[in-house]
């Protein structure tokens, strides 16, 4: 980007193809970060020695293949399914919600929980369940929509929830990178003591926005504190991070939800980092509600998604990766969503370019 | 993670906004934010206002950069 | 007209009462000396080579901004001949309707296809119509089929874009395929977008009468402009390369997609043709473009490559490249 600035300071581009410190590895957590990175071509102004790795912040790629596969038995036992269009095409053990679709189940595609509310409001001779996934900065919206069915005595809208907090996924992969680009809008909500706390526990960050001037700011703001070595946090995307984040969102979390141990494809079980409805709020929870047996998914073994995650490895080095594997016929969890690392990957033209 | 769209405020009515992203304009929940009026700038999640925002970067971004060479 | 009725059965069991219909809805409308009484339509043969097409048209809602299904089965057929060269002559149209679809808006149907094929000077030489029951069809189903004439020297095709090529599009991208999704209404939002459906024959004639060095023609229906040029970069065994602020995106268009996560590229069009033609000719056929209402958008966007072949390259703001992402098929709203 040309940069016309009076003073000497150069500009984030340029202080990134100028860096010549040590070794760095950036993970952007943040699915949406990994997707505009890929669209904008941004990896290749990285000098050869900043290494970006795709952490596990898409909530389409951690959801479980269990989740799916209970979505699927929902939508065969009567259930509306109202959804993000991200859910629709991920495998479960067998099938997905759109070949459930195909097969006569019901499943709506929705903008927002509060438009499957209203569906709900609308359709009274359905049972309608709203697929929760999604990180701090969905989670408010499933809640709103929750707050609003029980308001007005919704009685046939439910949650399925697979929600994942991030506080714990930090402290799962903080060996597994020199620099974090923390998730912008998940610290909208959730404000910026959980990073501040990290640096001085040795955890570098940079709080990122997702326009290309914000994206390459983070990283210039990455390289340069990162190559000096101590642990910094900065925020780079103030004009909708503020400290504090939103109480509001976060205490209405807090009412309707509670923390829970919970399992992120890819990576196992991380204690204590998803949510679940509270017992008092049963009514509105799907497992409740439908009496749903325990289902266990089974992924993919030759997957190698879970190394992907942790930049262990890149998806080009998975053997399934563009071969079993794409996105038309995504197998592994970072292949499903668009988002996903392998997806962008494969789709941004990682082999290719 | 969670795609943000920049949007500015039309109207607002009972904690719903009218929001507009260049002409395309939809209901989101401004339910979570303190005040909030027409012709602010809001950063919208799947049907809610995540916060009051600034519309540009250029700003900001500038800002960034010069506290990394003060 | 009273509003009140509607079609039946029995107007589709080929009796007195389909002769009826036909002549209330179809024969005044499309009434020529060339539309066939009989059981088939008698016609001068074209000169030279002739292009034949066919399509069959389903678009839910039947009626939209900025038109209809009448008018989109004859712009689909005239710019699939047009996109060979072909000066469209002959429409035949083919209706399958469901009992109790409003009689009047079968007749607004009717009357945008007579108004399409008489702006483009195509004559609609046959016709047939069903009845379906209740449920059987959505609404009306349209099936034309199209015969054209293609001037002597004229011969574009998909598998003629070469390294060097100039890749132009007839207008802003996604228009059609915005309306339908607003017009569906599944997400809730607004916006002030009209389809591009228009019938484009104008357009390559204006272009071919600049030049007849057009390597390849194609209109960008169902999936957008970005799975044309994957199709052309296949065929023709190139590669593409678009500058991504060069493509031309209404902002209304781009308000949706950015608040539903989708790509213009891959928004249907009815209305707009990729053209791709040698550099030095480029001008002259954008100068063309610019003469016909419909393609006065008309810009070069990119160029085609010899690196690559098969892929279709992003120039991106920041000044690097990637790959304009595959086309998925259904498109899908990334929000989380």
């Amino acid at each position: 980007m040309s940069d016309e600035h009076p003073r000497e300071r150069p500009s984030a581009a340029q202080i990134l193809a100028t860096y010549d410190g040590p070794p760095l590895r950036i993970m952007e957590v943040c699915g949406t970060h990994t997707h505009e990175i890929f669209r904008l071509g941004i990896r290749k102004l990285l000098p050869p020695q900043v290494e970006l790795i795709s952490g596990p912040g898409c909530p389409v790629c951690v959801t479980p293949v269990g989740f799916i596969d209970e979505a699927i038995w929902l939508a065969e036992h009567g259930a509306t399914i109202t959804t993000f269009g991200d859910l629709v095409r991920v495998p479960g053990t067998s099938g997905s919600l759109a070949t459930a679709r195909a097969e006569g189940g019901r499943v709506q595609v929705v903008y927002s929980p509060l438009d499957a509310v209203a569906y709900a409001r609308e359709h009274t001779d359905e049972r309608v369940v709203f697929l929760s996934v999604g990180f701090e900065t969905t989670v408010p919206a499933a809640c709103l929509a929750v707050d609003q069915a029980l308001a007005e005595g919704i009685g046939n809208f439910s949650l399925l929830t697979a929600n994942k907090t991030m506080p714990n996924a930090y402290a799962a992969l903080k060996d597994s990178a020199d620099v974090f680009l923390y998730p912008g809008h998940v610290h909208a909500i959730t404000g910026t003591q959980l990073c501040e706390d990290l640096a001085e526990q040795g955890v570098s960050g940079v709080l990122a926005g997702f326009t290309a001037k914000e994206l390459l700011t983070a990283l210039a703001v990455a390289v340069r504190k990162g190559g000096e070595g101590k642990p910094f946090f900065v925020n780079a995307y103030p004009r909708v991070v503020r400290p504090e984040g939103s109480p509001a969102a976060v205490a209405l979390i807090n009412k309707l939800m509670e923390p829970c141990d919970t399992e992120w494809r890819g990576l196992g079980v991380i204690p204590q980092s998803g949510l679940k409805l509270r017992e008092k709020y049963e009514s509105v929870d799907a497992r409740r509600v439908f009496d749903m047996p325990h289902i266990e998914g089974r992924a993919n073994p030759a997957c190698r998604c879970g190394e992907v995650l942790q930049g262990k490895c890149k998806p080009s080095d998975c053997p399934l990766f563009g071969r079993g594997c794409t996105p038309q016929h995504p197998v592994g969890a970072c292949m499903v969503s668009g988002e996903g690392a392998c997806s962008a990957y494969f789709q941004y033209g990682g082999d290719v370019l | 993670m969670c795609v943000g769209l920049s949007a500015r405020v039309v109207r607002i009515q009972d904690g719903t906004a009218i929001v507009d992203a260049s002409g395309a304009r939809r209901d989101v929940s401004v339910e979570l934010l303190d005040e909030v009026e027409p012709g602010d700038y809001v950063m919208v999640h799947a049907g809610f206002a995540i916060a009051k925002i600034t519309d540009e970067d250029e700003h900001e971004t500038d800002e960034v950069l010069e506290a990394l060479y003060a | 007209m009273s509003t009140e009725k509607k079609v039946t059965l029995a107007m589709g069991a080929g009796g007195k009462q389909t002769a009826e219909l036909i002549d209330r809805v179809f024969a005044q409308r499309f009434a020529s000396s060339l539309l066939t009484a009989d059981d088939a339509a008698v016609l001068d043969a074209p000169r030279g080579k002739m292009a034949m097409s066919t399509d069959g048209f389903i678009v839910s809602p039947s009626f939209f901004a900025g038109g209809n299904i009448g008018k989109l089965s004859i712009c689909g057929t005239v710019n699939d001949l047009a996109c060979m060269g072909a000066r469209p002559l002959y429409l035949t149209c083919a209706f399958v309707i469901e009992e109790g679809y409003p009689l009047d808006k079968l007749e607004q149907i009717a009357d945008s296809m007579a108004a399409t094929a008489a702006e483009v000077g195509v004559t609609l030489v046959a016709g047939d119509t069903k009845v379906a029951g209740h449920g059987q069809v959505d609404g009306v189903f349209i099936t034309t089929t199209g015969v054209g004439e293609i001037p002597e020297g004229v011969a574009p095709a998909g598998d003629k874009a070469m390294p060097g090529d100039a890749i132009i599009v007839t207008g802003d991208v996604g228009r059609h395929g915005c309306t339908i999704l607003l017009e569906r209404d599944n997400f809730g939002i607004e916006a002030d977008v009209t389809s591009d459906c228009a019938p484009l024959w104008k357009s390559v004639e204006a272009m071919l009468s600049a030049t007849h060095d057009v390597h390849v023609i194609r209109d960008a229906t169902r999936g957008g402009v970005g799975t044309v040029l994957y199709e052309i970069a296949g065929q023709s065994g190139v590669g593409v390369e678009l500058d991504a602020a060069e493509v031309p995106v209404d902002p209304a268009v781009g308000g949706v997609c950015r608040m539903l996560g989708l790509e213009p590229l891959y928004l249907a069009c009815e209305g707009r043709l990729v053209v791709i033609a040698p550099q030095e000719v480029a001008p002259s056929i954008v100068e063309a473009l610019h003469s016909c209402p419909y393609s006065q958008g008309g810009k070069v966007i990119g160029r085609v490559v010899a690196d690559r072949p098969g892929w279709v390259v992003l120039n991106t703001e920041v000044g690097t490249q990637t790959l304009l992402p595959q086309p998925t098929g259904e498109l899908l709203p990334r929000i989380c």
